[in-house]
């Protein structure tokens, strides 16, 4: 039998304990956004020293990364400076044709992802930017694979983006192709392969597996042309009236340790900024058709130089076999030749007009 | 000093210590999902020392620091944390066994019922939460339980635990 005081021990531990547990409901059942402002609160004060603190950590961990692969890429940088000039030449122009200098020519805030050893860590993420790097809610967040998600609270150090793991997470897309459009949702069913929903598609359009779907820009949200995932399959179709894909997804949030929050105007088209295969197609298509016009041009250019320098040289065999004694000054201006016209030299044998080289005809032929 | 005093200091330094660790050291260590939890592994060391209500209130505080840092859904983990502190006291309570396995299975479990209750009061079901429960929480409540024990072998003479495994 336990004593009177330990009675009152327990008592007062259950007490505590249910007292707890009740909050602990009424933080769970209360409205999301009183969550979040409460989250951003503590963020701000009590917590900020560890997010700062966990914030170098991460710094640290990738800034060894960084420096290896910078590393690596200065040391193959200067083999490749010193053997094989060639090579670069090459690759700036495949650089130029794959357009990869206008990538991401939008402005962003790169951020450090603040992993948590929570199970629900890949639903929301914690990111190293706030509000003091231009950082607004709403903004969305990517990878260089694909969407991560959108920034769902703000604050001025840190944020927290919402993954589309997330089961509150939607975007509108289309495909690639363009022939069909719905809205990107978690599934609830699957993980890995066939996280993602492509719902609301009309029964009529049919998309094939391997279609990439990109964000539509409607909305508001996400800008147009981000990659959201690739089909894999069919999860169920309602006959006649819409089908349901199932996506395996661009990103994996749970894995992500860098991404860019774009604080670009949602209007904006990012899909050069995320080449697809068919968008690399194209490019590669459309870098053919102006190299294509570039060699076309050169050689027109080629030709005219040629012509005319022929003509340059008929008008000297002119000058050098019937060199007059006195030329008029009209008369050099009409044997004066068109610079990049050519012209058909006359024989040498026929009789010219007398021809003194002036000063100005000189220029001409030099 | 008197020796409650210098108890209850040296359980603060731990704590501190596992505070520093889970916020300095854990982002340096392999994947996040994995890594192991010092501060659930703090709120474990604390509760089987304070008791049930100490350790409900202080699940309750590490639960609402983890709900701010991965806002899934605000009090989940305020929740899942409370339950899990209060249990620990209670279950150390019922077993009584000072030593270091004792201890990490402590650990392991805990960390396993936490991310279940988290799970499920974030509202993840099906497939996501079975391959939670049964691959990542494991893995994790592993390598948190393997540092539970370096840990503790460090520090057991504040701990007073016996080393008979």
């Amino acid at each position: 039998m336990s004593s009177a005081s330990e009675r009152s021990y327990t008592r007062r531990d259950t007490v505590m304990f249910l007292v707890c547990l009740g909050v602990s409901l009424i933080a769970l059942f209360s409205p999301a956004h009183l969550g979040l402002a409460v989250s951003e609160a503590l963020r701000g004060t009590v917590l900020a020293p560890l997010v700062w603190l966990q914030a170098r950590a991460e710094e640290g961990r990738t800034g060894r990364a960084r420096l290896h692969a910078i590393t690596v890429q200065r040391d193959s940088t200067s083999y490749v400076a010193q053997g094989l000039p060639s090579l670069i030449a090459e690759n700036e122009r495949l650089r130029q044709l794959l357009s990869l200098s206008r990538r991401l020519n939008t402005p962003y805030v790169a951020a450090e992802v603040l992993h948590q050893a929570q199970a629900t860590d890949g639903r929301t993420l914690l990111l190293d930017v706030g509000t003091r790097n231009g950082v607004a809610e709403f903004d969305p967040v990517v990878a260089p694979e694909g969407l991560i998600g959108v920034v769902l609270n703000a604050s001025e150090r840190s944020s927290v983006v919402m993954s589309w793991a997330h089961p509150e997470f939607r975007v509108s897309a289309f495909t690639v192709t363009g022939n069909a459009s719905g809205v990107v949702a978690p599934s609830l069913l699957t993980t890995g392969d066939g996280a993602l929903e492509f719902r609301g598609v009309p029964y009529r359009d049919s998309v094939p597996p391997g279609t990439l779907v990109l964000s539509s820009g409607l909305g508001g949200v996400y800008p147009k042309g981000i990659p959201v995932g690739t089909v894999t399959g069919i999860v169920r179709e309602q006959t006649g009236w819409e089908r349901v894909y199932r996506l395996r997804p661009a990103a994996n949030p749970g894995s992500a340790a860098h991404v860019l929050v774009l604080v670009t105007p949602p209007d904006v088209d990012l899909a050069r900024a995320f080449p697809s295969d068919s968008a690399l197609e194209a490019m590669r298509l459309d870098s053919i058709a102006r190299v294509r016009r570039a060699d076309s041009l050169a050689d027109a250019e080629r030709l005219a130089r040629a012509a005319r320098a022929e003509s340059l040289a008929a008008v000297r065999r002119d000058t050098t076999v019937a060199r007059p004694a006195r030329r008029p000054a009209a008369t050099a201006e009409t044997a004066r030749p068109a610079a990049p016209t050519p012209r058909p030299a006359p024989p040498p044998a026929q009789p010219q007009p007398p021809a003194t080289p002036s000063p100005a005809g000189g220029d001409s032929v030099r | 000093m008197n020796v409650s005093r210098a108890n209850r200091l040296q359980l603060a330094l731990v704590l501190s210590v596992l505070v520093l660790l889970h916020f300095y050291v854990r982002p340096r260590l392999w994947s996040a999902r994995v890594s192991p939890d010092f501060l659930l592994m703090a709120l474990v060391f604390f509760s089987m020392r304070a008791g049930p209500g100490a350790g409900a209130v202080a699940g309750f505080v590490v639960g609402v620091v983890t709900d701010a840092l991965t806002p899934a859904r605000f009090g989940a983990g305020a929740l899942a944390h409370t339950v899990v502190g209060y249990l620990v006291a209670w279950a150390r309570a019922v077993f009584f066994a000072d030593n270091l396995a004792v201890y990490a299975g402590f650990v392991a479990a805990a960390l396993w019922l936490r991310d279940l209750v988290l799970l499920v009061a974030s509202g993840t079901y099906h497939s996501p939460l079975l391959a939670e429960v049964t691959l990542y929480s494991p893995l994790q409540a592993l390598t948190t339980a393997l540092f539970a024990l370096l840990i503790l072998a460090a520090f057991r003479e504040w701990f007073a635990i016996r080393l008979d495994l």
